[in-house]
C-alpha cells in the first residue's frame, strides 16, 4: 500500500519533470521549426520552380532548369572565383593571429592593452569600417594615395581598378578578423601543458623545434576550428563589397556568390535561380567541410 | 620569433650556471666563457624583447591608425577633407561635421536621420536579445538538468540548425515573410530571435551542466518547482555567462547590415547601419560629416566592449562564438 503510494508519487514527479523539461526546452526548437525548417523545406522546392515575384501563385515546376541557368551564367563562375580569392584573408588571419598570440604569451608589459586594441575591429560595424577604408583608399583625397604622391609614385584608383579591388577586401578582412583568432589562440596557448616544453628542453630541442613540434600540434584543434569557421564565413562574404559598390565593383570583381544570389533574388526578382544558387553554395560549403574534416585526421591532434 | 624564445632559454640556462661559476671564484676558462655568454645572452634578451614590442606595437598601429584617420577627418572642414594635399591632423578643428550629421533630417520634417536610426536599432535589437536570452537559458537548463522524453532528439535537432549556412534560408524566408506581410516591417528581424538561438543554448547548456545537481535536489526538497529553481538558482548563478551572451547578441544585432537591408525599405524604419550606409551618397562632398556619422555609430559598441571586456573575451574564448 505505502510502497504503491511512493511509486505513484515518484511517477507523478517524473511526469512533472518530463513535462516541464520538455516545455522549457521546446521554445528554441519551435522557433527553429517555424523560421528554419519551414523555409528550408520551401528552399528545396523553390530551387526547382519558376516563381514570379515573391508569391507562389502561378509557380511552375522546371526541374533542374534553375540549376542549369545558374551554372551556365558566367557571372556565377566569376563570383565563385572572386569569393575564393577574397577568402585568402582567412588564411592570412590564422597565421598572423598565431604569431601575435604567441608573442603575447611572452613576459611583457601591457599585454592586456595590446589584446584590447587587437580585438577592437571585431566589435565594429561593418558599414562604419568599410566607409573608413573607402576613405583611406579614396582615389583623390585618400591617405594612401597621398603617401604614394609624397614619395613620387603614381596614385592608384584602388576601388575602381579590378586588379586592386579584391586585394583591398583581403586587407580589410585581415584588419577585421585577426583579433578573433588572437583571442582563441590566446586561450589555447595558455592551455598547452608546460611540462612538455621542459621535457623538450631536456631533450635538447631548441625553441623553434619545440614551437613546431609541441605548440603547433597542441593548438591544432583551434587552428582547425578557425580554418572551418573562417572559410565558411569567407564564402558567405557580402556586406563589404556591396557597401563599397552596390553595382558590383569594377568589372563585377566585387560580386561574391551571396552578392550574386542577392542580385538575382532582390534586384531581378528571380527567386528560383537565387534558391538554386543558395543550394549550390551550401553543397560547396558542405563538401569543403567534409574534406576539411577528413584531412584534419592527419594533422589535428586532440590529445 | 625563434630568436626570441631561444634567447630566453639561453638566459634561463645562464642563471643556473652563474652561482656555480662565482662560487669557484677562479679565473678559469669556463668562468670566462660563462661571462661572455652571460653578456651576449643579456644583449640577445634585450634585442628579443625589443623585437617583441616592435611587432606588437606595429600591429597595434595597424589597427589604430585607420581609426585615427577617421577621427581626425571628422574634425576637419569639408573643404580641407576635399583637398588633394591630405594632412593627417586637421588644420582648423571644427565640429561642423558632427553638427551636420546630427541635424540632417533627410529633407523631411521630424527627427534627424541618425537619431531615428539609433532609436530604431534599439527597438529592433533589444527585445529579441533579452527575450531570446531568457528562452535560450531556460532551454539550456532543461537540456542540462532535467530528464524528459525526446531530449536527445530535440538537442540534436537544435545542433543541426547551427550547421546550416544562413544563406540557404535567405530566399525562402523572404518569400514566407512576404506572403504573411512582414516585409517592410521590423518583424522579420525581431520575432525569430525571440525564440532563442541555438548557439546560445549550446553555450549555456555547457555552463549549467557544471552546476552541481545536488543544488537542484536540495531546492526540490525545499518544495521549489522546476521553473522556480531555474529563476531563483540557475539564473543568479549564471549572470556573467548570460551577460556575455547578451552583449554578443546585442552587438551582433546592432551591427547587422544584411537583415535590415533586405527587410526595411522604408526610411522611417532605417536602422543606424542602413542610415550610415546612405550617408555615402548624402555626404559624398561632405566627408567630415560622413566620418562623424561613422564615429558616432562606433561609439556605443566600443564603450560596451571596453566596459564589459572581461565577459566579452571570456564568452568568445570559451564558446568560440562568432558575432
Amino acid at each position: 500500500m505505502y510502497l504503491d503510494k511512493v511509486q505513484a508519487k515518484k511517477k507523478k514527479h517524473a511526469d512533472r519533470e518530463g513535462l516541464t523539461g520538455f516545455c522549457l526546452a521546446f521554445i528554441p526548437v519551435l522557433g527553429f521549426c517555424l523560421f528554419g525548417l519551414i523555409p528550408m523545406i520551401l528552399a528545396i522546392g523553390m530551387a526547382f520552380m519558376n516563381i514570379r515575384g515573391y508569391s507562389f501563385e502561378g509557380a511552375t515546376f522546371v526541374g533542374f532548369g534553375n540549376f542549369k541557368d545558374v551554372l551556365n551564367d558566367s557571372l556565377f563562375w566569376k563570383s565563385i572565383g572572386n569569393t575564393l580569392y577574397m577568402s585568402v584573408s582567412a588564411f592570412i588571419n590564422i597565421v598572423l593571429a598565431l604569431i601575435v598570440a604567441f608573442l603575447l604569451t611572452k613576459k611583457i608589459k601591457g599585454k592586456k592593452i595590446f589584446r584590447t586594441i587587437y580585438f577592437i575591429p571585431y566589435v565594429c560595424s561593418v558599414v562604419a569600417v568599410t566607409l573608413m577604408w573607402m576613405w583611406i583608399f579614396n582615389n583623390r583625397y585618400g591617405a594612401v594615395n597621398m603617401l604614394i604622391r609624397h614619395f613620387g609614385g603614381e596614385p592608384v584608383n584602388w576601388l575602381n581598378d579590378s586588379k586592386w579591388f579584391i586585394p583591398i577586401l583581403i586587407l580589410m578582412g585581415v584588419w577585421s578578423g585577426t583579433g578573433y583568432g588572437i583571442i582563441l589562440y590566446g586561450a589555447a596557448l595558455t592551455n598547452v601543458n608546460s611540462s612538455l616544453y621542459e621535457a623538450a628542453k631536456v631533450d635538447g630541442a631548441n625553441s623553434f623545434k619545440s614551437f613546431m613540434h609541441i605548440t603547433v600540434p597542441a593548438i591544432s584543434p583551434t587552428t582547425f576550428y578557425l580554418l572551418i569557421t573562417g572559410i565558411i564565413g569567407a564564402l558567405q562574404e557580402f556586406a563589404r563589397p556591396q557597401i563599397i559598390s552596390a553595382t558590383g565593383g569594377p568589372d563585377n570583381t566585387g560580386v561574391t556568390v551571396v552578392f550574386y544570389l542577392y542580385r538575382r533574388a532582390f534586384e531581378y526578382f528571380e527567386m528560383g535561380p537565387a534558391s538554386a544558387t543558395a543550394w549550390l553554395l551550401a553543397i560547396f560549403i558542405l563538401i569543403l567541410t567534409v574534406i576539411n574534416f577528413a584531412v584534419s585526421k592527419l594533422w589535428v591532434n586532440y590529445d | 620569433m625563434t630568436d626570441i624564445t631561444e634567447n630566453m632559454n639561453n638566459n634561463n640556462a645562464e642563471i643556473a650556471v652563474e652561482p656555480n661559476a662565482e662560487a669557484a671564484a677562479v679565473e678559469s676558462n669556463t668562468a670566462q666563457k660563462s661571462k661572455d655568454k652571460k653578456r651576449s645572452g643579456k644583449v640577445n634578451r634585450i634585442i628579443g624583447k625589443v623585437l617583441i614590442y616592435l611587432v606588437l606595437v606595429l600591429f597595434a598601429l595597424w589597427i589604430l591608425v585607420p581609426f585615427s584617420i577617421v577621427i581626425f577627418t571628422s574634425f576637419k572642414t569639408a573643404d580641407e577633407a576635399n583637398d588633394p594635399n591630405f594632412s593627417f591632423f586637421p588644420k582648423d578643428w571644427t565640429i561642423s561635421g558632427y553638427k551636420d550629421v546630427f541635424t540632417y533630417t533627410g529633407g523631411t520634417e521630424g527627427m534627424p536621420v541618425l537619431l531615428r536610426g539609433f532609436i530604431n536599432t534599439l527597438i529592433i535589437v533589444i527585445p529579441p536579445t533579452l527575450l531570446g536570452l531568457f528562452c535560450s537559458a531556460m532551454s539550456a537548463y532543461a537540456f542540462a538538468k532535467l530528464r524528459f522524453k525526446g531530449k536527445n532528439i530535440l538537442f540534436s535537432f537544435l545542433l543541426l540548425t547551427m550547421m546550416i549556412p544562413g544563406t540557404v534560408m535567405l530566399t525562402p524566408s523572404f518569400m514566407v515573410y512576404s506572403i504573411i506581410g512582414w516585409v517592410d516591417t521590423p518583424l522579420p528581424l525581431m520575432i525569430p530571435g525571440m525564440f532563442g538561438a541555438a548557439t546560445c543554448v549550446f553555450f549555456m547548456r555547457q555552463f549549467y551542466a557544471g552546476i552541481p545537481t545536488s543544488l537542484i535536489e536540495a531546492a526540490k526538497l525545499d518544495g521549489m518547482g522546476y521553473f522556480k529553481i531555474f529563476w531563483k538558482i540557475m539564473v543568479p548563478l549564471s549572470v556573467p555567462a548570460l551577460f556575455a551572451q547578451g552583449i554578443l547578441g546585442f552587438i551582433g544585432g546592432y551591427n547587422d547590415y544584411f537583415g535590415p537591408l533586405l527587410y526595411l525599405h522604408d526610411p522611417q524604419w532605417y536602422t543606424l547601419q542602413i542610415a550610415l550606409n546612405a550617408f555615402k551618397g548624402t555626404y559624398s562632398r561632405n566627408v567630415p560629416a560622413m566620418m562623424a556619422g561613422a564615429v558616432i555609430a562606433l561609439i556605443p559598441t566600443l564603450v560596451i566592449y571596453v566596459v564589459a571586456q572581461k565577459y566579452f573575451i571570456e564568452g568568445i574564448a570559451t564558446s568560440g562564438m562568432k558575432l
